[in-house]
């Protein structure tokens, strides 16, 4: 078991490394400095392998700081008065959940694809190393957290030291457990989301106790931990049994998440995007009269309901509930009313925020990548400017008809707070309805344009452009930050509504003219 | 040696793709297995390699040792879109298969299994992510030969390799072929009849053999065309 262990260990690294390596080519400078032949550089891979170590080291180091550190806080806003038995409540019924949830041995990796279907390496011996390396780097780092963390915490050895334990035990009959179920009924429990959301929330309430002074005592902790310790033998002896790890491994079908998705975000992307069954079959009547690349687009916009037409359904259903809260709190209360309507006056710039977050710009064109141009960027008369362009003009305006409707119940909600926390005013009405109506399109350009002008993807659906993923985190910075700008509605609307106005021009433009050139495969 | 099919069938969901298939495949002897688009020759093979559930069957190895329920060690898979672990150069990949696999494996000279690939010393030492479909598929192909395993199973092996390397692969199974069952998919009747011994033809759900004797290539292209099209006097 030590020499797979090794061996994994040992390729697992050599791969980190190449990886380091791989994106560091992409970056401008080291692109010319670092040329291919340091693959084969013995020594210089060396230096870079230490580098690369450490900093896997101390990014799981602290992302377990992270962990201790959410539950420290957690257990501040449930009951700071009694912090130290809130933090052993929560981490204990934590524990609990990694006990359903943690599932080292049954989840699906490339990594484990890779060792046990190409490398050939023995399933049991591999998994079972990969499991026990596990558990002792949770364990160095829980004595290593509790170290750190009692300082804050003041917990007597006693406990600590059954937290530390308790983990270690409880998750070796977990994985067991998980072995058992999926042998029973030939899938993994974690799938069955009924029965994971009742635990996970029946679990999640309570750890709310505290919040009542009711905490898990000592001699629980301890109970927990004895059965722990003499159950786990059972388990051990259990999991040293099972034969057929690389059938169960087989049957989880990995080869395909590893075959077409190479990259787990590349995956999940794939997954945000794909067409639900139900909208598959388009009804006539919406075809009807249609030719050529309109027909295309409906079909396109028809197909991907689910994430435009039902989730600005969504959006706007959730919208109008929260206006009627509000709408309810400014009927004789004073300072909801004050409230809502010094927000009117002053705090106009949040939706600049707000429209960003419910525009599907983002999502759209990721579909309209995933589905539709990713094989059609490959024919040459998709790509002719006139039909690039007249394409893009289609989208553009169905995009901003999606996302009109929550700017109708925006515009709508608005319009009935300032008639009841300030008063009938028309301009004001009107200036802000425009100025929602702006917000709207301008984001349903912005993600057009760029992706028409940036065209992130490459064949295997990953990012390649790092200029794209620049300018969404810089859209995301100022969107945040806008809602901080402090101007009166009159400045904020005729502001907002010129910006959009010459942005979208200019866009446009940029679109008409460079986009035959830009609108391709990486 | 012999790989003997009882019995299996798979359906997903409603639609049945294989039905109560029994076949007996021998070494010796290189397999064509054709079949039109869709018919079900890679859930053939997921079946056979256990990557899939199937609703009924056995599958028996009969060699030195008895006969036995088939093992999946016994199988090398060659899958036509090759999955090679992408931030690992050629080199590093095989070193550590042969490393892994060294008990298996006689031969642990790296450089002669590049050169059986004719991968040049540049590619060695370049990361498989930057390989061609063609180039990953030959490392794909190359581990499940070294690996030696009774019974070889290729889904469009050959398609994406160079005209040369194509050539050397199809003599590298010829080689094998006495050792090992090997079973080879292809859409190109021309190269099924070239390098297979004997043409297997997935239609209606079942294999048939499809029997050459006393027939010249154009009536035995003729005759299994004309299977595949499912005409009355095939």
């Amino acid at each position: 078991m030590l020499n797979t262990l090794l061996m994994s260990l040992k390729i697992d690294q050599t791969y980190s490394l190449n990886a380091f390596i791989y994106n560091l080519r992409k970056l401008p400078v080291f692109k010319d400095l670092v040329t291919e032949d340091i693959y084969k550089s013995k020594r210089l891979k060396q230096i870079i392998r230490i580098i690369v170590n450490i900093y896997a080291l101390l990014k799981t180091v602290l992302l377990h700081f992270i962990y201790f550190l959410a539950i420290y806080f957690l257990a501040y806003l449930i009951n700071k008065n009694a912090l130290s038995k809130t933090f052993v409540h929560i981490y204990f019924l934590f524990t609990i959940i990694g006990f359903f949830i943690n599932n080292k041995l049954l989840n699906t990796s490339s990594k484990k694809y890779f060792s046990i279907i190409i490398f050939q390496m023995n399933a049991k011996k591999f998994l079972q190393s990969y499991l026990v390396s596990n558990l002792f780097k949770y364990l160095a780092l829980n004595i290593l957290s509790f170290f750190i963390f009692n300082y804050y915490l003041n917990l007597s050895l006693n406990t600590i030291i059954i937290l530390i334990l308790l983990p270690f035990f409880m998750r070796i009959i977990g994985e067991a457990l998980n072995i058992i179920f999926y042998k029973k009924y030939s899938y993994i429990w974690l799938n069955n989301y009924f029965l994971y959301f009742t635990i996970l929330i029946s679990i999640l309430l309570l750890s709310l106790l505290p919040i009542k002074n009711i905490f898990v005592n000592d001699t629980l902790l301890f109970i927990t931990l004895l059965l722990s310790i003499i159950l786990s033998p059972i388990f051990i002896i259990y999991l040293c049994n099972v034969q057929d790890y690389k059938l169960i491994y087989k049957k989880l079908n990995t080869k395909n998440m590893v075959m077409s998705k190479d990259t787990s975000l590349a995956y999940s992307r794939q997954q945000m995007v794909e067409v639900k069954n139900k909208d598959i079959n388009i009804s006539n009547k919406k075809l009807k009269n249609k030719k050529g690349y309109d027909l295309f687009n409906t079909i396109f916009f028809e197909r991907h309901k689910e994430i435009l037409l039902r989730s600005a359904k969504k959006y706007s259903l959730v919208l109008g509930i929260i206006y009627v809260i509000l709408i309810i709190l400014s009927f004789n209360n004073g300072t909801a009313v004050k409230t809502i309507s010094s927000f009117f006056f002053k705090n106009l710039g949040c939706f600049i925020l707000i429209m960003y977050l419910i525009n599907r710009g983002a999502i759209v064109t990721q579909a309209m990548f995933f589905n539709c141009d990713h094989a059609m960027l490959r024919y040459n008369f998709y790509r002719e400017p006139k039909v690039l362009l007249n394409l893009f003009k289609k989208r553009l305006t169905t995009l901003i008809k999606v996302n009109l409707l929550p700017v109708f119940v925006i515009i709508l909600g608005n319009s009935i707070l300032i008639f009841l926390t300030i008063g009938n005013n028309i301009l004001m009405y009107l200036l802000i309805a425009l100025y929602i109506i702006a917000l709207s399109i301008f984001f349903s350009v912005h993600y057009l344009v760029m992706y028409y002008l940036l065209q992130p993807y490459n064949s295997e659906m990953q990012m390649k452009r790092p200029s794209y993923s620049l300018i969404s985190i810089i859209t995301y910075i100022v969107c945040f930050y806008a809602t901080g700008i402090s101007l009166s509605y009159l400045k904020i609307s005729v502001l907002g509504i010129i910006f959009t106005v010459i942005y979208s021009v200019i866009a446009l433009y940029l679109v008409n003219k460079y986009s035959c050139r830009t609108f391709k495969i990486n | 040696m012999q790989l003997e099919i009882i019995n299996l069938s798979k359906s997903f969901g409603t639609k049945e793709v294989l039905k109560n298939i029994d076949f007996t495949f021998e070494s010796g002897k290189i397999y064509g297995l054709i079949g039109r688009n869709g018919v079900g020759k890679t859930t053939f093979f997921n079946s056979l390699n256990e990557d899939i559930d199937i609703d009924s069957g056995y599958f028996y190895l009969e060699d030195e040792y008895g006969r036995n329920r088939l093992d999946i060690k016994d199988i090398g898979y060659v899958i036509s879109t090759p999955v090679v672990p992408e931030f690992l150069t050629a080199k590093e990949f095989l070193e550590f298969f042969l490393e892994i696999n060294k008990d298996k494996i006689i031969n642990k000279d790296i450089n002669y299994y590049f050169n059986l690939v004719k991968i040049s010393k540049e590619d060695q030492n370049k990361l498989l992510r930057d390989f061609s479909h063609g180039m990953k598929n030959k490392m794909q192909i190359l581990i499940n030969i070294i690996s030696n395993p009774k019974i070889i199973l290729l889904d469009e092996p050959l398609t994406s390799l160079d005209i040369v390397v194509q050539e050397d692969m199809k003599k590298l199974f010829k080689d094998l072929k006495k050792d090992h069952i090997i079973i080879f998919s292809t859409h190109i009747l021309e190269l099924a009849m070239d390098l297979c011994d004997e043409i297997v033809i997935l239609n209606h759900k079942k294999l048939e053999q499809i029997e050459k004797r006393n027939l010249n290539t154009k009536k035995y292209k003729d005759k299994i065309i004309a299977t595949l099209k499912d005409e009355k006097n095939a």
